[in-house]
């Protein structure tokens, strides 16, 4: 691998991004896995090949190899939730750096997005991303990474957020102590540091959540506080491989429309559950509509991972729908026009699957009707289940460019 | 979407950070450190001794100094894991008498905040919290140079060792790096760094003719850097230093590799020389 690759779920997550994310890493020399949205809510699952399991949430999916982590500025560092995951593994604080401009989030963010989520179901995971984000639009002096190291302003941040909310049972010394402390066990670089990362080697760009969640793609309101598509990556790469994740069938956390969904279906789940905020874990047929609406939305993709080969042979009703009964096509409004997408949230409440049908080669199928090759095929959660295709087996009639994509 | 699997609780948080400080092989560089520890800056060092001892009749000086910029990628982790058994292995394998070794690290002076780190001469393993104390740079200068000139300039004028004052045997030196020295020592550079005054810029090619007579060097190119294999720079080492320009393959090697080189019974002794450096 020579390229830098984003890695990005085409569906509502879950799709596997850690499970490639590793094996791209085990495939040549990685100079570091970068995170480039959301927060400590991502939940990407690896098994190494002598079985050990992390489910990473601000560590990048490399980090069992040996590959550095960089938390882009994009990313809402939650320091309470790093300090246990890192300590799950082993405290491997030397392999990550975190940008100072990044935004914080409290334990005030979370306990606002846990009164939110009770009067009004979102399906959001509990950890107070959006609230951070929502935080930090209204007010300049948010919280950032960089202000643990100056413990004053620290504080004069903090005690903003606690009067914003109001939550008196939180004690701010202790949240202030441990803020600082994490300040002292990371490493804090500025906007640089990417910059030279990229320049040093070949990096790989993890995405959190999955493009039908993207905060102005995906179903309004029942999204996430967080650009899911390429858009951040473009921002801090000229150039990259865009690689697209999808799942065999497709599969929700949480509330909002599933066109698909089909509770009959057998298909068990190591390590996605019922979660207490985001509710539970749904599945259904490969909705192919939807992700020919996600690869639009993303400008188009490179190549595709497909995962969970596996699956269709455990579940003979499995199949793929190629349309709904209202529409063949979900169509893509002008970029961050909630309204329209508030239309096709209310369009996906009624529609209903038309055509269903189950192909020989799903990894096939799934590339041709997406237009994009296949150049992953993903059997298990371990990189020995995975299989490279060089050249991708599916070539694409045509795949539209953004137009910072360089051909 | 995922979910929040990990425990958010302040007090745990604050805990683990506690217990882990410390526990990172750069410790003190990923704490955030941004200028050199103060046991490693080389401002306003004198003389940094290899001294014999009763124990260590016969020491023989032993420096590691290598590139902490960005283009080095992962390399300086994994030496700073490798070179810690670099002791034991000299030690069993005989070859050289008393071991004493001491680590620093190299950045670059034009742009880096810390361009050069220098340890002590241990012969335990004190060097090792060293090796843990160096500042990973991760920057570096444009134009594949970094300032390992003003690395042997520290070493060449302000390095003392009983082996060449007591018995005229040269210690060695191993730069460890994948870029081109700078062509001269700037002065102003040495000021700011070392705090020597010094009055007219020293070219590359002499600072190290001065070295050589203090030290055997080395120049060893891990081919996992970034220039790694890159032509012009090997030929600048080659050209300074002839076969004394190593290539590493494996970096997990790094000791052996070092080992393979350092033989007292092998070093040529040389003339008396005047070791009457002074800060001037």
């Amino acid at each position: 691998m020579t390229e830098h690759v984003a890695v990005v779920d085409l569906g509502y997550g879950d799709a596997g991004k850690g499970t490639v994310v590793d094996a791209l890493c085990g495939r040549g020399a990685v100079r570091a896995v970068l995170r480039f949205n959301g927060g400590a809510q991502a939940a990407h699952n690896v098994v190494t090949d002598d079985g050990r399991h992390h489910t990473f949430s601000q560590f990048g999916s490399g980090t069992l190899r040996g590959v550095p982590t960089h938390l882009t500025r994009f990313m809402i560092v939650d320091p309470l939730a790093l300090a246990a995951e890192a300590a799950a593994l082993g405290n491997p604080f030397d392999l990550l750096t975190v940008d100072g401009d990044a935004l914080l989030a409290t334990p005030w963010h979370r306990a606002a997005n846990h009164l939110r989520e009770r009067s009004d179901r979102h399906g959001s995971c509990g950890m107070g991303v959006g609230e951070t984000v929502a935080y930090a639009l209204s007010t300049p002096e948010a919280p950032r990474v960089a202000d643990v190291r100056s413990p004053a302003r620290l504080r004069r941040r903090l005690t903003m957020v606690r009067d914003a909310y109001g939550f008196r049972d939180i004690p701010l010394d202790d949240v202030v102590d441990a803020f600082t402390a994490f300040g002292r066990t990371v490493r804090i670089v500025d906007d640089r540091y990417t910059g030279r990362l990229l320049a040093d080697g070949p990096c790989v760009f993890e995405g959190a959540q999955g493009v039908l969640l993207d905060e102005w793609r995906g179903w309004h309101p029942h999204t996430t506080w967080s650009t899911t598509t390429f858009d951040n990556v473009a921002e801090l790469c000229p150039s990259f491989r865009r690689l697209g994740v999808v799942r065999t069938y497709t599969t929700r956390h949480g509330a909002g429309p599933f066109v698909t969904e089909d509770p009959g279906l057998d298909l068990p789940e190591a390590h996605n559950g019922h979660g207490e905020w985001q509710g539970a874990f749904r599945a259904g047929h490969f909705d192919a509509v939807a992700h020919r609406y996600a690869v639009e939305v993303c400008g188009g993709v490179d190549e595709l991972a497909v995962t969970h080969l596996d699956a269709p042979l455990r579940e003979p009703a499995l199949r793929i729908c190629t349309s709904y009964r209202e529409t063949g096509r979900i169509v893509p409004g002008a970029h961050r026009d909630l309204e329209h997408q508030a239309t096709l949230t209310a369009l996906l409440h009624r529609a209903t699957p038309a055509e269903l049908h189950r192909p020989d080669d799903w990894a096939g199928a799934i590339g041709a009707l997406l237009r994009v090759p296949v150049t992953l095929e993903s059997y298990g959660p371990r990189a020995a289940d995975k299989r490279f295709v060089p050249a991708g087996v599916h070539r694409p009639t045509q795949i539209r460019r953004a137009v910072y994509c360089p051909v | 979407m995922g979910s929040g699997r990990w425990s958010t609780d302040v007090y745990t948080a604050a805990e683990h950070y506690r217990a882990a400080t410390g526990q990172s092989a750069f410790a003190y560089s990923d704490s955030g450190a941004r200028t050199a520890h103060p046991d490693l800056d080389p401002r306003g060092v004198f003389m940094r001794e290899c001294r014999d001892s009763d124990e260590h009749p016969e020491s023989t000086p032993i420096v590691v100094m290598f590139d902490v910029t960005g283009s080095m990628r992962h390399v300086p982790r994994v030496l700073q894991a490798r070179l810690p058994q670099l002791l034991g292995l000299l030690t069993r394998q005989g070859k050289v008498t008393d071991p004493q070794i001491m680590f620093g690290a190299i950045g670059d002076a034009t742009c880096d905040r810390v361009p050069l780190q220098v340890g002590q001469f241990e012969s335990d393993n004190r060097m090792d919290e060293d090796l843990s104390k160096i500042v990973l740079e991760g920057g570096g200068g444009g134009g594949r140079r970094e300032s390992y000139e003003l690395a042997m300039y520290f070493l060449a004028r302000h390095v003392i060792t009983d082996s060449m004052v007591e018995r005229q045997r040269k210690g060695f030196l191993f730069l460890i790096g994948d870029e081109m020295p700078y062509e001269q020592v700037d002065p102003r550079e040495v000021g700011t760094v070392i705090g020597d005054d010094l009055r007219q810029a020293i070219p590359t090619r002499e600072i190290l003719a001065e070295l050589r007579r203090k030290f055997e060097v080395f120049f060893i190119l891990p081919t996992a850097a970034s220039y790694g294999g890159d032509r012009q720079i090997l030929r600048t080492w080659r050209d300074l230093l002839g076969q004394n320009v190593l290539e590493l393959d494996d970096l997990d090697d790094v000791c052996e590799t070092i080992a393979r080189q350092v033989t007292t019974d092998s070093v040529p002794k040389t003339p008396q020389l005047s070791l009457t450096t002074r800060r001037l």
